[in-house]
């Protein structure tokens, strides 16, 4: 089921931000498009890639750093669930794509990225202690110190 | 002038935003500065890497801190 209002916000865990301009949906939802046929695109950098990532048929990587030039690549009839560590930057690409002309109803945001994935037991290639150690923080946490790829 | 610093809060972005006080400090060029930390606000501008430095609505610079030197040379170009 999509979800269209709230936002992880990475500023502060206990609060979140309503934003109406990209679907979100949760892991365990995400499943459920995978298994129809929906591509992730997970736009994290490579390097964090490199240490863990997802394990789903049909994946995509264009990181974050790379959107605006390759975002052409992705194709505007599939579904794409774009993901990243913690949900933030993937809604910033699922926000650009829609303002290109992709489709709000096929392009969604998967909420709460990697950690949520990693805690949900979902299947992933790498070493996951990374996001277990992080767990409490998170990209760009207030008061936090930058992680890897961060913003 | 209008300056705006998109970002989400994190310290790369309070440090563009540090450093656009000082370069206005520093030159005495008058301006309004916001801070924009809504993401569906920071989505309307299609911002990908924070933080961004707009200058009267003109993405200057994108997805790293803009240091003092620079910024000044941007508000008196």
């Amino acid at each position: 089921m999509l979800k269209r209002s709230k936002n992880y916000s990475p500023n502060n865990h206990n609060m979140e931000h309503v934003q109406s301009l990209v679907n979100e949906i949760c892991p365990t939802t995400t499943q459920a498009w995978v298994k129809r046929g929906a591509i992730l695109v997970d736009v994290r950098e490579k390097e964090e890639v490199q240490l863990l990532a997802y394990d789903v048929p049909a994946i995509i990587h264009i990181p974050l750093s790379e959107f605006e030039i390759r975002y052409k690549e992705l194709a505007m009839d599939k579904e794409l669930v774009i993901v990243c560590r913690s949900g933030s930057r993937s809604l910033r690409a699922a926000g650009f794509l829609i303002n290109h002309g992709f489709d709000p109803v096929k392009v969604v945001n998967m909420k709460h990225g990697m950690i949520r994935w990693v805690q949900r037991g979902f299947p992933v290639k790498g070493d996951i202690s990374g996001i277990v150690d992080a767990n409490a923080g998170g990209c760009c946490n207030h008061g936090g110190e930058k992680k890897s790829g961060c913003c | 002038m209008n300056i705006k610093v998109l970002g989400p809060g994190c310290p790369k972005c309070k440090t563009t935003y540090n450093n656009v006080l000082e370069a206005l400090k520093q030159t005495g060029v008058e301006a309004q500065v916001e801070k924009i930390e809504d993401i569906e606000e920071m989505m309307k501008y299609n911002v990908l890497t924070t933080p961004v430095l707009m200058i009267d609505e003109v993405a200057r610079i994108k997805g790293r801190v803009a240091d003092v030197k620079e910024i000044k040379e941007l508000l008196t170009q």
